[in-house]
C-alpha cells in the first residue's frame, strides 16, 4: 500500500500537533501518545516499497533534454528506508514508553518535540527533494534544541542556544549550496539533479558546482556532529534527559545518512568528495575516542564515543564501494541501537544515584546487576566484540578498507575500536566494579522497570543483528546497487 | 547577466559576509542574532535572484494568455516558492533563539556571550 508512505510523516506530525493542543487532558494524552508511538514502527513494516508523488504529479518527459523530470515532491520507500524508519520508530516508541511510565504528569510540548523530531528524520530519509529535506532538517534542529532545553539538567538552555547559533550558520550555508544547485540545474529534485550531473548536462568541474558541494558538506558536518561540531553535539547529548539523548543520537545518525546519501548521488563523480568524507570521518574517530577518554561525566563520555562511531559510518560511505556503503549503513543502524542502550542504561544510573561524575561513583554492580550486565554487553557491542552487531559492521568496514587498498584505514579502525573498548572498560570499572565511595548516597536505589525493559528489548535486537547480520545487509546491499 | 540580477547577487553576498562577521566576532548576543538574520536574508535574496528574468513577467498564467509566450517570458517561480518557506523557517528559528536569550538574560543579567555561553563544563567546575 503506497498510501502508507506519506503517513509515516503525517502520523507523527499530526500527533505532535494534537498532543500539544490537548495536553491538559493528561490521561487521554498519555493513551493517545502511546497508541501513536506504537504505530510508528508498524507503518513501515506494513507499507509496500515504492514511490509516492505528492499531488499525484508523476514524472514527465522534458522535450528539450529528452530526460524525465519530477514536477512534484516524491517520497521513495525502499528496504533501506524501511529499516531505518522502523528502527527510529521503535526507538521513539520505547523512549515515549519510558517517559509515560516515569512521570505521572506528562508534558504535551515535550511529547510534541519527540514526535516532531521523528517526523522530521522520517521525511528526510524518504524525500527525493533536496529543499524538502532542508526544511525538515531545520525542523529537526528546532526539535533537537527543544528537547535539550526541556530537560531539567543545569546549563541546558546555554547548550541549546549554542547549538542553535551554530545551526543558524550551518543551515543557511546548506541552503546556499542548494541555491547553487538550483541555479545550475533549475531543479531541487535529487534524481533530476543527479541525472543532469551524470549525463553531463552541467559541468561537474565548474567552481559553482564545487562551491555547492562545500556548502552542503558544511551543513552536513553540522547535522552529523562531525568535527568541528563534535563538541557541541556531545554537549547536547549530555544536557538532554537520558531517554531524550537516546532519541537525539538516533536523529543525528538519520540526518547524517540522509544527507550523505543525497550528496553521494549528486557528487560521487568528484574524487574530492570521497576524500573529504574519509578525512572528516577519521578526524571524528580519533577526536571522539580521545576526548571520551578524558571525560569524567559519563554522559559526555558516551556523547564523544557516539561521535567517534559516526566516523565509522562516514568511513564506509567515503570508501564508495557497494560493500563499504553497506558496511557504513549497517554501522549506522547498529549505532542507533547501541548508543540508545548506553544512554538509557547510564540514565538509569543517574536516576539511581543522582550523580554523573565517574570519580564519585563505584560499587554499583551489587545494587544494579541487571543494568550493569546489559550496559556491559552494550559497551562491548560498541567496541566491536563478537558476536554482537557492532563487531559485524566493524569487521565489514575493515574488510572494505582492505579491499579498497587502504590497509592503513583498517589499522586505524581497529585501533579506534580498541581505544573505545579501553574507554568503556575504564568507565565501567569506575562505576560498577570499584569499591563504593563512603560519601555516595543511593537516595533512590530503584531503577525504573520501564528502563530495564527497554534496555532488554534493545539488547535482544543487538544480539539478533550480531548473529544474523544478513537480515539487514543483503537488503541494504541491493539498495546501494540501485544508487551506484 | 542583467545589471539588476548582478546587483541583487552582490547585495546578497554583502549581507552574508556582514552577517558572518557579526555572528562570529561580535560579543553581544542580540547583535549576533541580527547577524544570523543577515545571513538568512542574504541567502533568501540569492535564491530570489536565481528566479529573476530581465524584462520577465510575474509567473501567473492569466486567462487568454498564450502558454508558449508565457513560458518564454515569465520569471522562474520555483525559487520564489522556496524562499517563502525559507522565510517562515527563519522566523521560527529566530523566535526560538530570542526566547532562549530572554531566559538567559534573566539568569545572567547580561547579553555578553562570553559570560552567557562560556564553556559549560568550566561553569560547572566553578559552581562546585
Amino acid at each position: 500500500m503506497n498510501e502508507l508512505i506519506p503517513l509515516m510523516v503525517i502520523v507523527p506530525l499530526m500527533a505532535a500537533l494534537l498532543i500539544s493542543a490537548f495536553s491538559k487532558f493528561n490521561r487521554s494524552t498519555k493513551i493517545f501518545a502511546f497508541v501513536v508511538a506504537l504505530c510508528l514502527p508498524l507503518i513501515p513494516i506494513l507499507s509496500n516499497y515504492g514511490l509516492h508523488y505528492f499531488g499525484g504529479y508523476e514524472p514527465m518527459l522534458d522535450n528539450v533534454t529528452g530526460v524525465m523530470f519530477h514536477p512534484a515532491i516524491t517520497y521513495s520507500f525502499t528496504f533501506l528506508q524501511q529499516v531505518f524508519i522502523g528502527a527510529v520508530g521503535l526507538l521513539t516508541f520505547l523512549v515515549i514508553f519510558i517517559y509515560l511510565t516515569k512521570y505521572k504528569e506528562v508534558s504535551g510540548p515535550y511529547l510534541f518535540l519527540l514526535f516532531l523530531g521523528t517526523a522530521a528524520v522520517t521525511a528526510m530519509i524518504l524525500t527525493d527533494d533536496i529543499f524538502h529535506m532542508f526544511v525538515f532538517f531545520e525542523i529537526l534542529a528546532l526539535a533537537q534544541v527543544g528537547i535539550v532545553a526541556a530537560s531539567s539538567i543545569d546549563y541546558s538552555y546555554e547548550m541549546a542556544l549554542k547549538y542553535m547559533i551554530l545551526g543558524s550558520i550551518g543551515s543557511p550555508m546548506m541552503l546556499l549550496g542548494i541555491g547553487f544547485l538550483l541555479a545550475l540545474t533549475g531543479s531541487v529534485n535529487i534524481t533530476d539533479i543527479a541525472t543532469a550531473v551524470h549525463m553531463g548536462l552541467i559541468d561537474a568541474t565548474s567552481p559553482v558546482f564545487l562551491l555547492s558541494l562545500a556548502l552542503i558538506f558544511f551543513g552536513w558536518l553540522y547535522a552529523s556532529g562531525l568535527p568541528p561540531f563534535h563538541t557541541i553535539k556531545s554537549g547536547i547529548y549530555s544536557k538532554a534527559e537520558p531517554h531524550g539523548a537516546a532519541l537525539l543520537q538516533s536523529f543525528t545518525v538519520m540526518a547524517m545518512i540522509s544527507i550523505v546519501l543525497v550528496m553521494f548521488r549528486i557528487y560521487s563523480t568528484l574524487p574530492i568528495f570521497e576524500v573529504l568524507i574519509v578525512f572528516f570521518s577519521i578526524l571524528a574517530m580519533i577526536l571522539g575516542v580521545s576526548l571520551a577518554l578524558t571525560q569524567t561525566d559519563f554522559r559526555r563520555m558516551i556523547g564523544f564515543l557516539a561521535v567517534g562511531e559516526l566516523g565509522f559510518i562516514g568511513l564506509g560511505i567515503g570508501l564508495g564501494t557497494n560493500f563499504s556503503l553497506t558496511a557504513g549503513l549497517f554501522q549506522a543502524l547498529n549505532e542507533i541501537l547501541i548508543t540508545a542502550l548506553l544512554f538509557i542504561g547510564f540514565g538509569a544510573i543517574v536516576n539511581a544515584t543522582n550523580e554523573v561524575d565517574t570519580r564519585k561513583l563505584g560499587g554499583l554492580l551489587a545494587y544494579h546487576p541487571k543494568v550493569s550486565i546489559m550496559l556491559l554487553i552494550g559497551g562491548l557491542a560498541m567496541a566491536g566484540v563478537p558476536p554482537l552487531n557492532g563487531f559485524q559492521s566493524k569487521l565489514m568496514l575493515v574488510q572494505a578498507s582492505l579491499s579498497c587498498g587502504y590497509p592503513e584505514l583498517s589499522i586505524l579502525a581497529i585501533m579506534v575500536s580498541i581505544a573505545t573498548f579501553v574507554v568503556f572498560v575504564k568507565t565501567y570499572y569506575t562505576i560498577f566494579l570499584k569499591p563504593k565511595p563512603n560519601d555516595l548516597e543511593l537516595e533512590n536505589r530503584d531503577v525504573p522497570r520501564s528502563m530495564v525493559l527497554v534496555m532488554g528489548i534493545l539488547l535482544i535486537i543487538i544480539v539478533i543483528l550480531g548473529i544474523f547480520p544478513d537480515m539487514v545487509t543483503n537488503g541494504i546491499s541491493s539498495f546501494i546497487g540501485g544508487i551506484l | 547577466m542583467a545589471h539588476t540580477q548582478l546587483a541583487i547577487l552582490l547585495t546578497s553576498a554583502a549581507l552574508v559576509i556582514i552577517g558572518l562577521y557579526a555572528a562570529i566576532f561580535i560579543d553581544n548576543i542580540i547583535k549576533k542574532i541580527i547577524g544570523i538574520s543577515f545571513i538568512e536574508e542574504g541567502v533568501n535574496l540569492f535564491i530570489v535572484a536565481i528566479g529573476y528574468k530581465a524584462g520577465g513577467i510575474v509567473p501567473i498564467l492569466m486567462p487568454g494568455m498564450d502558454t508558449s509566450w508565457f513560458a518564454s517570458n515569465a520569471a522562474y517561480p520555483l525559487p520564489f516558492g522556496l524562499v517563502l518557506t525559507s522565510i517562515v523557517i527563519g522566523a521560527s528559528t529566530l523566535a526560538v533563539m530570542l526566547a532562549l536569550v530572554m531566559v538567559l538574560y534573566k539568569r545572567y543579567g547580561t547579553l555578553s556571550t562570553k559570560v552567557m555561553l562560556a564553556d559549560t563544563s568550566k561553569q560547572e567546575e566553578y559552581d562546585e
